[in-house]
């Protein structure tokens, strides 16, 4: 791991770590000894003068901030975090990462990549496809083509009506013989993101589709924070960068959340209404690095280097001073 | 792995990427020593900035930097730098040479803009140095530059008929690094000896005392955390051009890779220190007997358990 | 038990080693013992000082005067503080990193102290609960295992720093060649 961050400092970065402030990010649920260790490497071996480690979910709140839906910069809000091997789905309240609540989904874009190949190997499109070049046909259709529809009969409908108008063409070169070969794209496009909705057209083992999963998780949530992460559902990621993926999350949680609402009104004889329940999911173009842009976002803010441990801090208290969070926005 | 290049990689792939790619982008980065760069298209996609601030640019003009960045940069150099920086070159992505050769030295050139730019006295000195060798006396020939390209950090250079002297200041702001810095320059120092770089230029090294050559230069500090490195270049190290120019992009990174490799070895420490730490763990653990746990119940017949 | 020893440089050493060992084993004769100036309070006597009857006579075990080892028994704490061989300036460097680090991880070493004796480099305090959990001989092997390789480690690391200087200086001179 220092011979990575030497590395990266010095040779690609370019700077003397003695004349930055760091800041690192970390998956959430990090253990606090990991976090030592790191301050102690940035401290004592790179001699720097400051460091914060933030957390990824957070990071990516505050990338949402840069969406123009956003009016209010708030650390409170769910993070849906999809990348290639799995799926988080993160409560954070206040800036701080509500643990107990976290859920991970073992559908991410390896499993969509996967489940695009089986569908065009069974329409027999990838016979004239040589099949080293299977995965990275199958990554590209899913990259370029694919989409969120908002029903799925209804799409397959439109789709058989017609077809010249939605099927589309994909072409591309052997990448070592150079021969050229194009395969056809069809259901694939709204079908491939759909695994995220009805995971039981993929597989057998998870069948509990994404906006049940975000649902439970702000239910497990401490009540008085729950208004706040329905309201702010911010995706991050590259899995998440389907068109009219935030819509169709949107609805369908929105369709969970008011069914509830009426079940319990109605339980209640009907005597009380609810003043109901906002749900927004914030879509914006920084999706794919959200993480690293709220980063950048973040360290740019005036008060980022009072947020950051110094180095006096640190010889004063050691490597455990990483455990004490420190958030944005926050008396310290 | 154990050298440094003298270009910034960052410049080089953004480059490559936006002129075949134009998109809008407006990126901060750093490099040694301070320099900060900004990367922006100010009015239309395709016209991309590339603007330094370096913190000695009033010394570097100086001594010529801005006719040497006129004759790398020709006419993609701005006349007025964006307020803040000092240098700024102009990039029309409609203009510039097609994929290619010439493309790629182009991209090249201005990721060397930072190592361009503060060649400036290093040129002019050896420059002079051939001058004198050569019998004629240019005026200022052996005038000591002074280049401050950090806050307490120095190079001085100065030109005579035979070498030309470079000497670097720098301050190891903690103990260990001192130390460290010490043993690694007395390597230096030593290492002449080897028949295979006996060729090198001489390398003196002195911690505290600042080398005779300087001691007229103002406004030296005077303390125990800073070393003075003379290197001594002789004229095969500058006569030819080609060779003059990697002794320049050479010796510029000479502090930026000393502290590299302290911080290189500081972090080696670290893990040899873990690995025998976690050694000491076991043996230690060893010692631990294994406590005998009975379950321990209430009268109702349920389990005590400690928290 | 005497344990096998690694390297024949530890040949030179070994007097030393065993005199520290039998001393450190004699010391270790502790028992659960109640602070006699305060009540319910039970601290271990070598830190706390508190009452002279229940400290026994520190002793210094001297290898050159470079070498030393001080083991301060009480009744109820043996506090056992070591000095490091340190040849030059780089040794001292190394050797402070090193025992830094081992101190910010106190709390894995359950008989490590967290700050060292005024004059010595590292120290340990063991006290009657450690030899009640732990097996005394056990903790006497920890300790003179850490004084053996602690030494070498030292010294390995100098010669590594030295080894990677050398070949830094000469990649960066070989260029000019």
């Amino acid at each position: 791991m220092e011979r990575y961050w030497e590395q990266s400092i010095f040779k690609y970065l370019r700077a003397e770590p003695e004349d930055h402030y760091f800041l690192l990010t970390e998956p959430p649920l990090n253990p606090p000894e990991n976090r030592e260790s790191t301050a102690e490497i940035f401290f004592e071996s790179f001699n720097i003068p400051g460091l914060y480690i933030a957390v990824q979910a957070v990071l990516a709140l505050a990338a949402s901030w840069t969406s123009g839906k956003v009016t209010e910069r708030t650390l409170t809000g769910t993070v849906i975090d999809s990348g290639d091997g799995v799926t988080h789905v993160i409560p954070v309240a206040e800036g701080y990462v509500i643990g107990s609540a976290i859920k991970h989904i073992p559908i991410a874009g390896r499993d969509i990549t996967q489940f695009v190949l089986n569908l065009l190997r069974e329409r027999g499109e990838m016979v004239n496809v040589p099949p080293e070049d299977h995965l990275r046909v199958a990554g590209k259709v899913k990259e370029n083509y694919s989409y969120v529809c908002q029903d799925i009969v209804k799409e397959f409908r439109k789709y058989d009506v017609e077809p010249y108008k939605y099927f589309q063409r994909f072409e591309a070169e052997h990448s070592v013989t150079g021969r050229q070969y194009g395969i056809d794209v069809g259901y694939e496009r709204f079908l491939a993101p759909e695994i995220f909705f009805n995971p039981e057209i993929y597989q057998s083992d998870f069948l509990t589709p994404l906006p049940e999963v975000v649902d439970e998780v702000i239910r497990q949530s401490p009540i008085d924070v729950r208004r706040g992460l329905y309201n702010n559902i911010v995706l991050s990621g590259g899995s998440t960068m389907f068109d009219h993926f935030g819509q169709r999350l949107k609805r369908d949680i929105k369709q969970i959340v008011d069914r509830r609402i009426q079940a319990s009104e109605t339980a209640s004889g009907s005597a009380m209404r609810s003043s109901g329940l906002d749900v927004n999911v914030i879509s914006h173009k920084r999706q794919r690095y959200a993480v690293w842009f709220g980063g950048s976002l973040l360290a740019s803010l005036p008060d980022f280097y009072g947020a950051c441990h110094t180095k006096a801090a640190y010889e004063e208290v050691g490597p455990s001073i990483c455990r004490r969070y420190q958030i944005f926005g926050s008396a310290t | 792995m154990i050298l440094l290049e003298s270009h910034n990689t960052i410049i080089q792939t953004v480059l490559a990427e936006k002129f075949s790619k134009p998109s809008s982008l407006d990126e901060h980065f750093v490099d040694y020593d301070g320099v900060r760069f900004r990367l922006s298209t100010p009015e239309r996609k395709t016209l991309l900035r590339l603007s330094m601030n370096i913190r000695c640019w009033d010394q570097l003009a100086q001594y010529g930097a801005q006719q040497i960045l006129e004759r790398e940069y020709g006419t993609y150099l701005l006349p007025e730098a964006e307020p803040e920086y000092s240098v700024t070159l102009e990039f029309d992505t409609e203009k510039v040479p097609a994929e290619g050769a010439a493309r790629d030295a182009l991209i090249k050139s201005a990721a060397l803009l930072k190592r361009i730019a503060l060649g400036a006295p290093f040129e002019l000195a050896f420059k002079n140095a051939l001058a004198l060798e050569s019998g004629g006396s240019p005026p200022n020939a052996t005038e000591l530059m002074q280049i401050h390209y950090r806050d307490e950090e120095a190079i001085f250079v100065q030109a005579a008929s035979d070498r030309v002297t470079v000497v670097f200041s720098t301050v190891f702001r903690e103990e260990a690094d001192r130390i460290f810095g010490k043993v690694f320059l007395q390597e230096f120092v030593d290492a002449r000896r080897q028949p295979s770089i006996q060729t090198a230029p001489q390398v003196l090294f002195t911690a505290k005392e600042p080398p005779l050559e300087i001691r007229s230069a103002a406004g030296l500090k005077n303390s125990d955390d800073i070393g003075y490195v003379t290197f001594v270049i002789f004229p095969r190290h500058y006569n030819k051009p080609d060779v003059q120019n990697s002794t320049i992009s050479h010796i510029q990174l000479f502090r930026s890779y000393l502290h590299y490799h302290i911080k290189c070895s500081k972090a080696y420490m670290r893990s040899r220190m873990r690995h025998r730490v976690a050694e000491f763990q076991k043996v230690l653990n060893r010692a631990k007997t294994e406590v005998a746990t009975t379950e321990r119940k209430t009268a109702s017949g349920r389990t005590l358990v400690t928290r | 038990m005497v344990r096998p020893y690694l390297d024949c440089n530890s040949h030179a050493l070994r007097p030393y080693l065993a005199a520290v060992r039998s001393t450190l084993t004699a010391a270790l004769t502790l028992e659960n013992f109640a602070s006699q100036v305060v009540e319910r309070h039970n601290k271990p006597e070598v830190e706390a000082q508190s009452s002279r009857e229940v400290l026994l006579n520190p002793l210094v075990i001297s290898r050159n005067e470079n070498e030393r080892v001080l083991i301060e028994p009480s009744v109820n704490s043996v506090r056992l503080s070591i000095k490091i061989k340190q040849a030059d300036e780089i040794e001292r460097a190394l050797c402070a990193k090193f025992m830094r680090f081992m101190m910010v991880r106190a709390e894995n070493f359950i008989v490590l102290r967290r700050k060292p004796v005024p004059g010595y480099d590292i120290s340990f305090l063991i006290t009657n609960s450690h030899t009640e959990t732990m097996l005394k001989h056990k903790i006497v092997d920890f300790i003179i295992q850490f004084m053996e390789d602690v030494d070498r480690e030292i010294s390995e690391m100098k010669l590594s720093l030295n080894a990677r200087a050398r070949v830094v200086a000469e990649t960066y001179l070989t260029v000019f060649g």
